[in-house]
């Protein structure tokens, strides 16, 4: 499908994605839709125990069903991997022990999903049983049993941050608050299941593997190492992916189980994870414990804060150091605050591992932080959007633990929020069971370190012009619903003055395409976008040289505007852009070849301490955001009636882009606030499944209005930030603020069921009987 | 058998039930039917779909409790399968028995499936799998009896009959035996009627507490008579039999009160669901005062 030809610049115009019309119409492609001749399905044995030693695996039954083409277990897959280099801890199947319900056992490639469910329930497996860990705080204490032999006191890691003197901070604070937070682990819930299809080329003794991922250049990496192959012999490609919001971007056992067993069986296999499936490969938000003292001034100035979390991590590290820093680090970079503490604990427990989830690391604290401000302003008696206009930032400038911020558009989008919902007139001025709040979030652009170290870019982008004009970009990054192959039309078509129309793409295919780290940690505007920029602004020093020696005038007199190219004192004089393509094709050649590429400014990768690299970011997206809720004060049901949420992304490259993202991570907020919640018992997941896991339906989703701030960053393309996380995190604390407008009750366990509300509610009222029945006996 | 087999086909694919044949009764044409008669009263073939009963004009004009549970069934697409007989032969359900094979097999399974235990009741030898169906409350309410067909003939018994409090049971009516028609008596038509439905999604979910409550009003606006039906707490759906209370009283909230303490009291439900059973007794209670508030003091 064509894209309409611009009379403007792409840039902030909301052109359809280049990828929606198969969306829309069914015909696009995902991973389980595919297959090759002679496909097998795969499936995966998982533990029935929690924690258990594997004593023996018998696998003769199952491999001589007949229809069985290879069976494999952690005998042949001895090789460790995990997506962070300090936390190479997972097998493709166990080795030695399981330790989760639903940890990988086996894996079977057979005719027909019958034939290796069949022989899955033939494999035999001796179990010895050992005592399991489910809660954090008993994990951390643990002196036996441990979940990996390595790791005392099942603490992945522990981190211990002192920014400025918070004694000090605490000194000069005339009101201090300490609260505890808990936040129940959720997960991503994406519609599509994870799927992967593998071919072995026997020949060549190479593997492809066509896999619903954010990171194929990780999965690459992680398929070279755990089969034993070089890199050069494994190809990733990413299809069309339904969703992934953090829950792929790591790599999930099915993709090297796949890989495996078509490797052994030599016919392509593929796995498509059960539901139920998806719960248990997880990497969604851990559990987490929010210890929070905040200390201010009376005139609501922030003089410290300190911060004790421990985060319920699951049975593998997956990317949990870094969860963890980031719950930390990014106490900072969104108020002013002179004086920060931070202890982290990542625990290890017997149950499926978490990952990287929307707002990574930053929501559980980011809730905490944002309730325990507004309690606090509610004591002081001060205006919860006035106390927080009294702690900004000051940009440019750098936080007391080196985070640098340039642009800071929250002043702005507390304005916008301030004035659009009303504020002056509602808060707590509506009747009991009404009530709005208000809360504040941010999140990284991209992380300014990349999980392996290098001083390679981050990203590269190459751009192949043929000599009708048409521009091939070639790009690594993961297209994943966001919106990352439009944008980098946008961006090319815009700097190389062309039509939407005369820019195409090719994407995340590592055979094809150069290396991008992925779609993670929102960084693909910025930094793909940025080597995007890079690479149509060398092909126009290319196409404008060779353009000018022919039209007799300088590369800098020239300019490309509406396929055409013009001279700037001259507007009679012109060439049509295909045609100076040509002239720019070096001999031999067929295309105009041109390459870009990013890298973030040493300046903006953070401080020399330990952690210090995790947190920093080029930039930094900022949201404001207001909740109006009805609360039944009988029931306690909780209805939010509409979402205000107004969020600084730099500059809106595509609005509609912009706005689908800023919706969407609302709703996911809203889901984590008031009904999604992990149910575990026992380390068994006791809700499996979408029907008892309530991601909100239709009817619990309200108006959201996005509204869209642009400060313009100065080293964004086009002055763009990040637009698809930083979102998330206020919806919760608005709206446990907004009830307690309604209500006058403080929710600090997530998520906020009608239980939880009516039970405070009936506490409330019972101590104010209680006080008043005092106050009448003195 | 199957009908819609939005129940039956989640159930089979979790390993619940591995039947090596199954009866299709959607092609049972004739038994897709609302009637009503003003002296007979209102018939329903077992095979109308939930939607074709919400949206049917007469049961929302004359048995208004009916209508409104029919609406909170599942979801639309779900109501567009589902059918009456399967709803009111639904499958009791427990967090412990709706779950995958695999699920139930790393537990060892469960007294109501492959195992000798109850999670949420150890020790007991019944099953408490709670019955969430939404048309029973209201049709129990309505005094509604069901038509039975199988091999030895037809028979009629009183709703109320059919059921079991047992999850293990669960239903009197023999295996070879269908659901073929479900009737309402006409003296029961026209009166006020409301269902309040427990649920976290107002859309798909189950009920985890569902208070069907009609009344007869006279003249004066005192109450004739009023029947109340609970669902989801209870391995079978029942009534409350401390509405009778109410027959011939003019309103008071203290009697209104009174019933709902009542009500609590046959609702029994334990953790089968994902909400504590202390707030599904609380909502029950809450929503047989609404319930009769609003029936008593509105304006017919
Ligand atoms: C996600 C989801 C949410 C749901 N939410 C609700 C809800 O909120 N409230 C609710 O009430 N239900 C709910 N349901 C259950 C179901 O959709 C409805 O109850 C529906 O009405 C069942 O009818 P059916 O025809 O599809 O039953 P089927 O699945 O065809 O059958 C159900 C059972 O009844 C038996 N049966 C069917 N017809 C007859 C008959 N005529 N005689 C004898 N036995 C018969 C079958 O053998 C089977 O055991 C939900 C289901 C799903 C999947």
């Amino acid at each position: 499908m064509g894209q309409p030809v611009l009379d403007e610049s792409p840039i902030g115009a909301r052109v359809p994605m280049v990828d929606s019309a198969g969306k829309v119409t069914g015909k696009g492609i995902y991973a389980d839709d595919m297959t090759l001749p002679g496909t097998l399905t795969g499936k995966i044995l998982h533990s029935p125990h929690a924690h258990a030693r594997i004593l023996s695996i018998d696998t003769s039954a199952a491999e001589s069903l007949p229809g069985v083409k290879a069976v494999v277990t952690g005998r042949e897959t001895p090789v460790k991997y995990g997506i962070l280099p300090v936390g190479h801890d997972e097998t493709i199947f166990a080795t030695d022990k399981v330790r989760y319900v639903g940890d990988n056992v086996a894996g079977v490639a057979a005719e027909s999903a019958e034939i290796a469910e069949e022989a899955l329930r033939l494999i035999k497996v001796e179990y010895e049983v050992l005592p399991a860990w489910f809660d954090p705080e008993k994990s951390m204490l643990a002196e036996s049993n441990l979940i990996h032999e390595e790791k005392p006191h099942n603490i992945e890691k522990d981190y211990h941050h002192h920014f400025g003197d918070v004694e000090k901070g605490f000194e000069a604070a005339d009101y201090i608050r300490e609260d505890r937070f808990f936040c129940p682990e959720v997960t991503h819930a994406a519609l599509e299941p994870h799927s992967t299809l593998a071919q072995y080329d026997s020949e060549a003794d190479a593997i492809t593997v066509w896999s619903s991922t954010q990171v194929p250049y990780y999965l690459k990496l992680n398929l070279a190492s755990t089969l034993q192959m070089p890199e050069e012999k494994v190809r990733v490609i990413k299809p069309l992916v339904g969703g992934g919001f953090g829950g792929k971007s790591e790599v999930i056992p099915l993709e090297l189980a796949a890989a495996v067993l078509a490797r052994m069986a030599r016919q392509p296999v593929k796995i498509t994870y059960s539901r139920e499936e998806v719960f248990y490969a997880h990497r969604g938000r851990p559990g987490q414990i929010v210890a929070l003292k905040t200390g201010m001034t009376r005139e609501g100035r922030l003089t410290a804060v300190e911060a004790r979390i421990i985060q319920d991590g699951g049975a593998y590290c997956s990317y949990g150091v870094v969860t963890i820093l980031y719950s930390g680090q990014l106490l900072n970079a969104m108020y002013e605050i002179p004086n920060v503490k931070f202890d982290g604990y990542r625990v290890l427990t017997n149950k499926p591992a978490c990952g990287a989830m929307r707002g990574h690391g930053t929501v559980n604290t980011r809730f905490a932080f944002e309730q325990q401000l507004n309690r606090m302003a509610s004591v002081l008696g001060i205006d919860p959007m006035e106390i927080r206009r009294r702690n900004l930032l000051k940009p440019p400038c750098m936080t007391v633990n080196s985070l640098r911020v340039l642009s800071y558009g929250l002043p702005e989008c507390i304005d916008e929020v301030e004035e659009r919902s009303g504020w002056r007139e509602k808060h707590g001025k509506l009747p009991y069971g009404k009530g709005i709040g208000i809360a504040g979030s941010h999140y990284v652009s991209g992380a300014a370190n990349a999980i392996i170290r290098s001083g390679a870019p981050h990203t590269t982008v190459n751009l192949s012009i043929d000599s009708d004009g048409i521009v091939t970009i070639f790009t690594g990054a993961s297209e994943i619903g966001q919106g990352s192959d439009t944008l980098q039309v946008q961006v090319v078509a815009a700097e190389l003055g062309i039509g939407l129309d005369r820019v195409k793409i090719v994407a995340a295919d590592t055979a094809r395409t150069p290396i991008d780290l992925g779609s993670y940690s929102s960084r693909v505007t910025f930094m793909a976008g940025n080597a995007a920029i890079a690479a149509a602004r060398d092909a126009k020093n290319k196409i404008l040289t060779a353009a000018a020696a022919k039209m007799a005038t300088t590369p800098e007199n020239l300019l490309i505007e509406g396929n055409q190219v013009t001279c700037r004192d001259d507007r009679r004089l012109s060439m049509r852009f295909a045609d100076a393509v040509r002239l720019a094709i070096v001999d031999g050649a067929e295309t105009l070849e041109a390459t870009g590429s990013y890298r973030p400014p040493p300046e903006a990768t953070g401080g020399k301490f330990k952690g210090g690299g995790v947190g920093p970011s080029p930039a930094y997206s900022y949201c404001a955001q207001t909740a109006e809720v009805t609360v039944d004060p009988e029931t306690g049901q909780v209805t939010v009636d509409r979402l205000i949420a107004a969020h600084d992304c730099g500059k809106a490259i595509n609005p509609i882009c912009v706005e689908g993202q800023v919706i969407g991570s609302v709703w996911m907020g809203l889901g984590q606030a008031v009904q999604e919640e992990m149910m575990w018992r026992n380390g068994r997941l006791m809700n499996p499944g979408l029907l008892e896991y309530r991601s909100a339906s239709t009817l619990e989703s309200p108006p959201i209005d996005a509204i869209i701030v642009e400060s313009n960053d100065p080293e964004g393309p086009f002055g763009a930030k990040e637009a698809g996380e930083g979102s998330l995190a206020a919806t919760i604390p608005a709206v446990t603020h907004a009830i307690y407008d309604a209500v006058g009750v403080w929710i600090d366990t997530l998520p906020i069921t009608p239980e939880k509300v009516l039970k405070a509610i009936d506490e409330k009222r019972k101590s104010e009987i209680w006080k008043s029945e005092a106050r009448s006996q003195n | 058998m199957i009908a819609g087999g939005t129940d039956l086909l989640p159930s089979m694919k979790q390993g619940l039930f591995a039947p090596r044949v199954l009866i299709d009764l959607k092609g049972l044409r004739e038994l897709d039917f609302i009637r009503f008669d003003a002296r007979r009263g209102l018939e329903i073939g077992a095979l109308t779909t939930i939607s074709a009963l919400a949206n049917s004009q007469v049961v929302a004009r004359e048995f208004p409790v009916l209508h409104e549970a029919a609406k909170t069934v599942a979801s639309p697409l779900l109501r567009n399968m589902g059918t009456l007989g399967g709803n009111l032969c639904l499958d009791t359900r427990c967090l412990y028995y709706n779950q995958s094979e695999f699920w139930r097999g790393s537990l060892g399974g469960c007294i109501k499936k492959d195992g000798a235990v109850c999670h949420v009741a150890p020790g007991s030898d019944t099953c408490w799998a709670a019955f969430s169906g939404d048309t029973a409350p209201a049709l129990l309410a309505l005094e509604a009896t069901v038509e039975l067909a199988g091999p030895r003939g037809r028979r009629e018994i009183p709703l109320a009959e059919l059921y079991v409090n047992d999850g293990l049971v669960r239903l009197t009516k023999a295996a070879d035996e269908m659901v073929t028609a479900v009737r309402v008596p006409a003296a029961n038509a026209g009166w006020l009627g409301t269902y309040r439905k427990l649920r976290i999604r107002q859309s798909i979910d189950y009920p985890l507490a569902g208070v069907a409550v009609v009344m007869r009003k006279r003249a004066d606006g005192s109450c004739a008579q009023a029947r109340i039906g609970l669902t989801a707490v209870n391995p079978m759906p029942r009534l409350v039999t401390a509405s009778d209370r109410l027959a011939g009283q003019a309103y008071s909230a203290a009697l209104v009160e009174d019933v709902a303490r009542e009500a609590i009291r046959v609702g029994k439900p334990l953790k089968t669901s994902a909400s504590t059973m202390e707030y599904r007794r609380q909502m029950i209670q809450v929503f047989v005062r609404r319930a009769l508030t609003d029936l008593w003091r509105s304006a017919n």
